[in-house]
């Protein structure tokens, strides 16, 4: 169930317990308590903020920074760390660091978390919060040239947003760097056949070999956050997860924002919806991993490799059956607040055999993929120890998904933060050792496998459910108006990772702030650390290797 | 014709320094067209080798054509499942037609600071490299431009003018993934044109003679015969591993996967030809075809046996295995990763140059031991 | 080298078949399936203009314009900016905007993608499928009435 109501009071003391043993370490430093749904959350100065982060990494073990949202309150600006656990994400707490209006000035947490880089960049691009001690503070989303922060209260949308290059730093000056020296500064995209969408990493070469990358991000950002937070709970933010990581994971998407709000708002979801909706996700990971698989060959092989054409293939078979399920082939809108629209489509044996001959057909594929990539010595010469992550570096970027169990994090939160039907069910987590390319690859590879593992669970569980007991959705009231300031952070395992939303309510039926944990954004991170000293073939196999979407970095 | 011109020319020298000597005709095609018209002399030289080098021109650029926007989008698409081009014209062959009108209708970009004699030059000198190569080819059934004594060397040198194209292209287009295509180019020519040569070099020590039509001939006399079967002595037969070894560096040669890192559009673009557009363009995409087949016509000629081939007509047969070599490239692209560059430059030099210099070596040695 | 040469077998297998997946489009209609969301068809006779579609609506795609004495005049829809969420036909209580499982539609300019109610009425079923018995079986599922309001206006 996706609920994590603290139900017995046992278990409620020991969280309150846990929560205020964690508080003893840091107490000096805890202003007061802001508590959210998923976890305790301690107020604290925002100059002790690295003092706080590293004492809980080091003695409460939360190593993983998963995310920092930063919002604007009337009086204050607020930005908030939700720390996990990589050992059991369901360990988790909250940093809350109040910073004043007219001052919004915090310590930085990259010195502690490397994944705080770019989240405070774009706290400080959205909503206007500066941090003291980063790294390189820049707007990482939006132009350099932007006017003001847009998710500020006091935002002007009537004031002219860009102004001309000439009245701003010109960015096309830094192409003269190195004229003098060894190295060749090149931009790789926004245009570019690898980069998967238009990301721009702008890099330097010494003769073929990067020396520095920096992923320059933000071309396909479209407020997404501000969107869902101009819609109402209760139907409008549904369709837009779709729209996040648009490679046909959308019921994972989907997932992330329903558990989200069914946390908050208290909503039960019926088992059968979890069951469809559980085999509804594991269909969309093995199209989104069946896409990843084929682009990553495109990057390795060349433009007409084979491989492509056959997982493109395999995809249009599961969308077939997506399709048939929730009505589009991938912008689904298939999850309801409390369970799914529509019930399986009759009649119901057809759909079934569908889906098993699918899943009949998919060893067999599985085997030539198996042929075509991973048993291909120059493939196996391209990319093992190519594009090494260790899993340190990875827990410190905050990379999740295939990304941190391909260099042997195992970290999966369909198991370690259970939530649908995953705890029911008989499935393992596929970990991969090498920390490279290669690994990465075969991850993904296994993965398939075992998704359809849990799909043909789900299928011999919906076949015998009994006929009066089909409930697709609980009752849920017309308009959602959660309690006031309610803040919950959820995250479920996405196609590319760690997928989170954090939502505070004020009372309305719309919430106050909206935020995405976005994947591909923390992974995307890893990158420069991959493929500094590496050459530019092996740059691109590492960028299709992590398995990017843009629309879910830039969102 | 500019073509025609320098493959005449070709022909006219060739033609000075075997006359006098009693051998078969060192201008068979060019001779016979000649003697069709009645004409000898230097006249009936001129004349047969224009129509000659313009009969064969022809011929190679229409192979192309029927190559490049059609069979490979067909081959392509079989082998991933896809239908392909089929509206236009029987088996959608009149694409041929459309793709052309398309591309030289395009309009040609010209980018700030190109180095202006050099990139245009570029696809010329890469196109017409090729086409030179195949003044020395016996087609078979008397379709040779000319046949020089040193008809291998002459081959191999005109094939490799094009890495200076590729490496003009890349430098004058003002541009760095064109640069690095640029440099890619001249480090696989070099670290792939030894290989290939000294590996020419074992069939020529086996036959004895550098040329083309003298190779053939060689070719042509029985192995062994079995339960009533003649194997000719094609050198395929008689030595598969210098074989491979030649297939291997020519495809590097002429830059096809798994060794297709001049072009490399996964990484570098399209490296040396991504500046280009409409007529130069479309004169690259013809270069690299002609070069494709070009490749096959010199493993054909030195591996293969030339032209030899039972029932069907010398010419036809190839004709079929050139296209055979095509296919090869095309299979190769559709399941072959492509290498890193160092990786790539690490076997050709520690690895390639050995293998092709052992095969040399044990070649001489056999043959001085036979013979 | 054995890898390689399994991959080029497994290419050539593929080549040899003859087998190929895709459609000739244009040519042969693609199989769509009846919960397919495609272009809106609109009836006038069943709307009761409670403005349900036009509010619950994510992106304000649907424009209604009513008299003073609340009658419909105008319903409005813009399909090119539509994201086929399939809402407003989920919240109509008396199946006046049903999906239809078109999902051609070209125009020269963005302005013609705003259909009226007339267009909206002649948007033709695909291969005749009329999307409704296809969504006969779940056709209440959506209703949750809770605790909360029902806000017909």
């Amino acid at each position: 169930m996706s609920l994590e109501e603290p139900g017995p009071d046992a278990d409620a003391a020991a969280v309150a317990r846990a929560a205020d043993e964690m508080e003893a370490l840091v107490g000096e430093h805890v202003r007061s308590r802001d508590d959210h749904l998923n976890a305790p959350g301690y107020v604290v100065r925002p100059d002790a903020v690295q003092d706080v982060l590293g004492t809980l990494r080091e003695e409460a073990n939360l190593d993983h920074l998963s995310c920092v949202t930063a919002q604007e309150y009337e009086d204050r600006y607020e930005s908030i760390y939700h720390l996990k656990s990589y050992d059991d994400p369901t360990h988790e707490a909250s940093v809350v660091v109040p910073t004043p209006k007219d001052d919004p000035r915090s310590e930085s947490a990259a010195p502690v978390f490397r994944t705080a880089d770019w989240h405070e960049r774009e706290a400080y691009d959205l909503v206007g919060v500066e941090y003291e001690d980063h790294p390189d503070l820049r707007r990482i989303l939006l132009p350099e040239t932007w006017q003001g922060h847009p998710l500020s209260l006091d935002y002007d949308q009537e004031r002219p947003q860009i102004v001309p290059l000439r009245e701003h730093a010109n960015p096309l000056e830094d192409d003269q760097e190195g004229d003098e020296g060894e190295t060749m500064y090149l931009n790789i995209g926004p245009h570019h056949p690898a980069t998967h969408g238009v990301l721009h990493l702008k890099t330097t070469l010494d003769g073929e070999q990067v020396i520095d990358v920096d992923p320059d991000i933000g071309y396909l950002h479209r407020c997404e956050e501000q969107l869902c937070q101009k819609s109402t709970y209760r139907y409008q933010i549904m369709p837009y997860p779709d729209r996040w990581d648009y490679i046909s994971a959308g019921l994972l998407n989907e997932w992330a924002y329903a558990r989200a709000i069914e946390d908050m708002a208290d909503i039960e979801v019926p088992e059968y919806a979890q069951v469809i909706r559980t085999m509804g996700a594991e269909l969309c990971r093995i199209a989104a991993h069946m896409l990843a698989v084929g682009t990553f060959a495109l990057d390795v092989y060349g433009d007409f490799t084979a491989i492509f054409m056959y997982a493109v293939r395999d995809r249009e078979k599961v969308q077939n059956i997506l399709e048939d399920l929730t009505g589009q082939r991938l912008m689904f809108n298939y999850f309801r607040l409390g369970g799914v629209v529509w019930d399986l489509p009759d009649p119901r044996e057809e759909f079934f055999e569908s889906i098993r001959d699918f899943l009949d057909h998919l060893p067999g594929s599985l085997e030539e993929y198996h042929d075509l990539i991973s048993a291909n010595e120059i493939l196996q010469v391209r990319t093992v120890d190519t594009g090494v992550l260790p899993p340190e570096v990875a827990k410190s970027y905050g990379a999740t998904g295939p990304v941190a169990r391909g260099s042997g994090v195992d970290y999966d939160l369909r198991r370690d933060d259970p939530y649908g039907y995953y705890d029911e069910l008989d499935w393992d987590v596929v970990t991969e050792d090498g920390m490279d390319n290669y690994s990465r690859l075969l991850v993904r590879l296994r993965e398939v496998e075992e998704s359809a593992k849990i799909i043909e669970q789900c299928v011999d569980l919906l076949e015998d459910w009994p006929t009066d007991d089909r409930t697709i959705q609980s009752n849920v009231p017309r308009t959602i108006r959660p309690d006031d300031d309610t803040e919950v952070y959820r995250a479920v395992e996405a196609a590319k990772g760690e997928l989170g939303i954090y939502m505070r309510s004020d009372g309305t039926e719309q919430p106050a702030r909206f935020k995405i944990r976005s994947p591909c954004f923390s992974n995307l991170q890893t990158l420069p650390e991959m493929s500094n000293g590496e050459y530019i073939p092996d740059l691109v196999a590492s960028l299709g290797s992590l398995d990017i979407v843009l629309g879910e970095v830039d969102r | 014709m500019t073509g025609g011109d320098v493959v005449l020319q070709t022909t006219n020298a060739t033609n000075a320094t075997g006359a006098g000597v009693s051998r078969p005709p060192s201008a068979p095609l060019a001779d016979s067209i000649a003697g069709m018209l009645g004409l000898d002399g230097v006249v009936g030289a001129v004349v047969g080798g224009l129509i000659g080098a313009f009969l064969i021109a022809n011929v190679m650029l229409t192979t192309t054509a029927i190559a490049g926007p059609w069979a490979k989008r067909k081959i392509t698409a079989s082998f991933t499942d896809r239908i392909a081009v089929n509206r236009v014209g029987p088996f959608g062959l009149l694409i041929i037609v459309a793709d052309s009108v398309r591309l030289l209708s395009k309009e040609l970009i010209v980018p700030d600071g190109v180095d202006r004699p050099a990139w245009d030059l570029a696809p010329i000198v890469i196109t017409f490299s090729a086409l030179i190569g195949f003044a020395v080819i016996p087609f078979g059934s008397g379709l040779q431009l000319a046949d020089p004594e040193t008809g291998v060397v002459f081959v191999f040198a005109a094939a490799s003018i094009a890495s200076v194209g590729v490496v003009m292209a890349g430098y004058a287009s003002n541009n760095k993934y064109s640069l690095l295509g640029g440099l890619r180019a001249i480090a696989s020519n070099i670290a792939y044109e030894i290989p290939l040569i000294v590996t020419a070099a074992s069939v020529v020590i086996f036959a004895g003679t550098l040329q083309m039509s003298e190779i053939v001939a060689v070719q042509r006399q029985p192995l062994v015969t079995v339960a009533g079967v003649t194997i000719p002595q094609w050198f395929a037969i008689v030595n598969p591993f210098a074989f491979a070894l030649f297939t291997l560096a020519n495809l590097a040669e002429i830059g096809r996967n798994p060794f297709d890192l001049p072009e490399a559009p996964t990484e570098i673009v399209a490296g040396f030809q991504t500046e280009y557009s409409s007529v130069y363009f479309v004169l690259l995409y013809l270069g690299e075809f002609i070069h494709i087949f070009l490749g096959g016509a010199i493993a054909a000629t030195l591996f293969l046996g030339g032209p030899a081939g039972p029932v069907l007509p010398g010419f036809v047969w190839f004709y079929v295995k050139m296209w055979a070599f095509f296919l090869f490239t095309q299979w190769a692209r559709s399941a072959v990763p492509r290498l890193r560059i160092d990786q790539f430059l690490d076997a050709g030099w520690k690895g390639m140059l050995v293998l092709s210099f052992a095969n040399l070596a044990l070649t001489a040695i056999l043959v001085g031991v036979i013979v | 080298m054995i890898g390689i040469l399994k991959g080029m077998a497994t290419t050539m297998k593929h080549a040899l078949d003859g087998k190929t997946f895709t459609v000739e489009y244009p040519d042969v209609a693609p199989e769509v399936s009846p919960r397919f969301r495609g272009v809106h068809k609109f009836s006038q006779e069943r709307c009761i203009w409670c403005r349900q579609c036009e509010n619950v609506c994510p992106n304000d795609t649907i424009q209604i314009v009513m008299d003073d004495k609340r009658n419909g005049e105008q319903y409005n829809l813009h399909i090119g900016q539509c994201i086929y969420c399939r809402l407003c036909e989920e919240v109509c209580p008396v199946d006046a905007i049903l999906l239809t499982q078109n999902f051609e539609f070209t125009a020269d300019t963005k302005d013609e993608f705003v259909y009226n109610k007339e267009q909206l009425k002649n948007v033709p079923w695909y291969k005749g499928i009329d999307p409704l018995n296809s969504r006969n079986p779940d056709r209440d599922a959506w209703i949750g009435e809770g605790e909360g309001e029902i806000d017909y206006e």
